[in-house]
């Protein structure tokens, strides 16, 4: 459990469909980085596997493409996802970057280093999350364009192929590199959340962690629902 | 007589005053599970009737045996083959290098060796002889012929055999400098290479692109790409990709667009030439390495970036709290 209990108001951090398109992605986005980095294996590591190896690789192939297939239906589900569902919208437009981003990246910097009293105050979705999330739009379009070229192969000619091939191949290599570095450490080890952030589960975040990582936010909220005190859901959003 | 006894040998000095070992002895159980069981050893040993056999010639895969080949009822023969093989890049008259002195010969490729069948192979094939043996009263002969058709049937070399065979020569710098050809170190990376790695029997190893029995060639046939029948001739290689049901769509782009393995190397040759000898072929293949090594530089350069940032953020975070949570023990 993290230090933050129980019995304290929650409040909406993903809703249901949020935590259904990131299960669909997180399991896909596993087997597609287990699968594909198969080939990559060291030539050692791979005699292991002896007289199995042959059924593996045939089905490595298989579980690639449907994991592929399932995060590509994910992704353009998201793109409709926030142009046309309320969630949606007011999760990209609190997603955007803003000017301010820069500001809060300078003065957390600044905070970490010793040269200033206290943190920035943030959002809803911190300038590190923004940059995650804006560097899967880039990244997914790039993985899933040339996985379809690799998928339709003999169609391309083959230089063309070389090229995705090496694009695939270097995306995915900073993508699963980002994940590790990047995104588990801000949901497991992050010292607020340890063992896990469980918003992926519940969809909830709690008083404390709310005001600790997300004051401004927190504050929109309690304003909000100040000016509309029939509304009975915890959260700001309506649905939790 | 002599040659049963195991340790029969010398230590001779070769053409190219070498110390060599030669072994001399034979076992026997061995050389009757062989492809050349049958044989007696006269048979491809010329000049050895007297003792010492000193007027004993090299052995020629291609002199006439004295089995019968059942089909034509003639004598049989490797003939055909030594004289495809004679034709063909790997032979004294097809080779386009200057330098013929370290061809392939037969021995290279071939050993004597036994049948080796896989175990299942071999389960049925000793269940099935029993059926052989009601008419064939001769064991030894019914089951080598059983073993040379059973054996045929099944793949004699798997992938990873023939990558290692011809990476013999083909990824020895020595020998391929010497006939100013290229190693092919590009093979290990594309997905034809990982896939035999990992077993796979389908995918093409190097004979099923050089020499596919499919389109009438054999690996005794295979010619330089120049050669205007080659298989990898930029004019069939669409018809090379889509045969046996591989690459069945394959467009002519697909086969040409660019070489199926790329060598570093030999884009480092290309670079090093003189400027005279420019032509398109040789500068579109520089700028597709470039390319390559352009996305590899960028990602490298991204990756050092991106992961170096965050993993930079986040131990500078786990101090920050490491320290506030010091001064808020303090505190108390």
């Amino acid at each position: 459990m993290s230090r933050h209990g129980k019995s304290e108001k929650a409040f909406v951090r993903l809703t249901r469909s949020e935590r259904v398109q990131h299960a669909i992605m997180f399991v896909s986005t596993t087997l597609l980085i287990i699968t594909g980095f198969m080939l990559m294996g060291e030539r050692s590591a791979v005699d292991l596997l002896g007289a199995a190896g042959k059924t593996i690789f045939y089905w490595r192939g298989i579980v690639h493409r449907i994991a592929a297939a399932a995060v590509t239906a994910v992704c353009f589900y998201h793109l409709y996802y926030v142009m046309f569902k309320a969630d949606g919208k007011s999760w990209f437009r609190d997603m955007l970057p803003k000017p301010r981003d820069l500001v809060d990246a300078y003065q957390n910097v600044m905070y970490m280093l010793g040269l200033r009293k206290e943190r920035p105050r943030l959002d809803r979705f911190t300038y590190l999350e923004k940059l995650e999330y804006f560097s899967v739009y880039f990244g997914m379009f790039i993985v899933i364009s040339t996985g379809a070229m690799m998928w339709t192969q003999s169609y391309w000619p083959k230089f063309y192929l070389d090229v995705a091939d090496a694009l695939h191949l270097g995306e995915a290599t900073l993508a699963a590199l980002a994940i590790i570095v990047g995104h588990i450490f801000a949901v497991h080890y992050n010292p607020h959340v340890y063992p896990m952030n469980r918003a992926f589960i519940d969809g909830k975040i709690s008083e404390t962690l709310m005001k600790e990582e997300h004051s401004l936010w927190y504050e929109r909220i309690i304003a909000e629902e100040a000016s509309k005190p029939a509304n009975g859901a915890v959260g700001g959003r309506g649905n939790a | 007589m002599c040659h049963k006894y195991p340790g029969l040998g010398r230590y001779e000095i070769d053409a190219k005053k070498r110390v060599v070992k030669r072994v001399f002895y034979v076992n026997e159980d061995l050389h009757q599970a062989s492809y050349h069981g049958k044989l007696n050893c006269s048979d491809c040993h010329e000049g050895v009737d007297k003792i010492p056999h000193t007027g004993a010639k090299k052995v020629d895969c291609g002199k006439s045996c004295h089995v019968i080949e059942p089909s034509t009822g003639k004598v049989f023969s490797h003939k055909a083959i030594v004289e495809d093989l004679k034709k063909s890049t790997h032979g004294v008259e097809g080779s386009l290098s200057k330098n013929k002195d370290d061809l392939p010969a037969c021995r290279d490729c071939h050993a004597n060796k036994p049948y080796q069948l896989g175990f299942q192979g071999q389960a049925k094939s000793m269940a099935f002889l029993q059926v052989c043996h009601q008419c064939h009263e001769e064991q030894a002969w019914a089951e080598r012929f059983f073993r040379h058709v059973t054996y045929r049937a099944s793949i004699r070399r798997p992938s990873a055999d023939v990558v290692k065979l011809c990476s013999k020569c083909h990824a020895n710098p020595g020998i391929m400098a010497r006939h100013k050809l290229d190693v092919i170190a590009g093979f290990q990376d594309t997905y034809h290479a990982k896939a035999i790695q990992y077993g796979d029997v389908e995918v093409a190893n190097c004979l099923n692109c050089h020499a596919p029995y499919a389109l009438g060639f054999s690996p005794h046939r295979i010619t330089s790409k120049r050669n205007k029948k080659s298989p990898t001739n930029a004019d069939n290689k669409r018809a090379t990709c889509s045969q046996s049901g591989c690459h069945v769509n394959a467009t002519k782009e697909f086969a040409t667009g660019s070489k199926v393995h790329i060598s570093p190397v030999k884009v480092a040759h290309l670079m090093e030439e003189s400027e005279e000898s420019a032509d398109a072929a040789r500068n579109r293949e520089i700028f597709q390495a470039k390319v390559l090594h352009w996305i590899k530089l960028f990602y490298q350069i991204l990756i050092a970036a991106v992961i170096g940032g965050l993993g930079g953020h986040r131990l500078l975070d786990l101090y920050a709290t490491h320290r506030d949570s010091k001064k808020e023990g303090a505190l108390r």
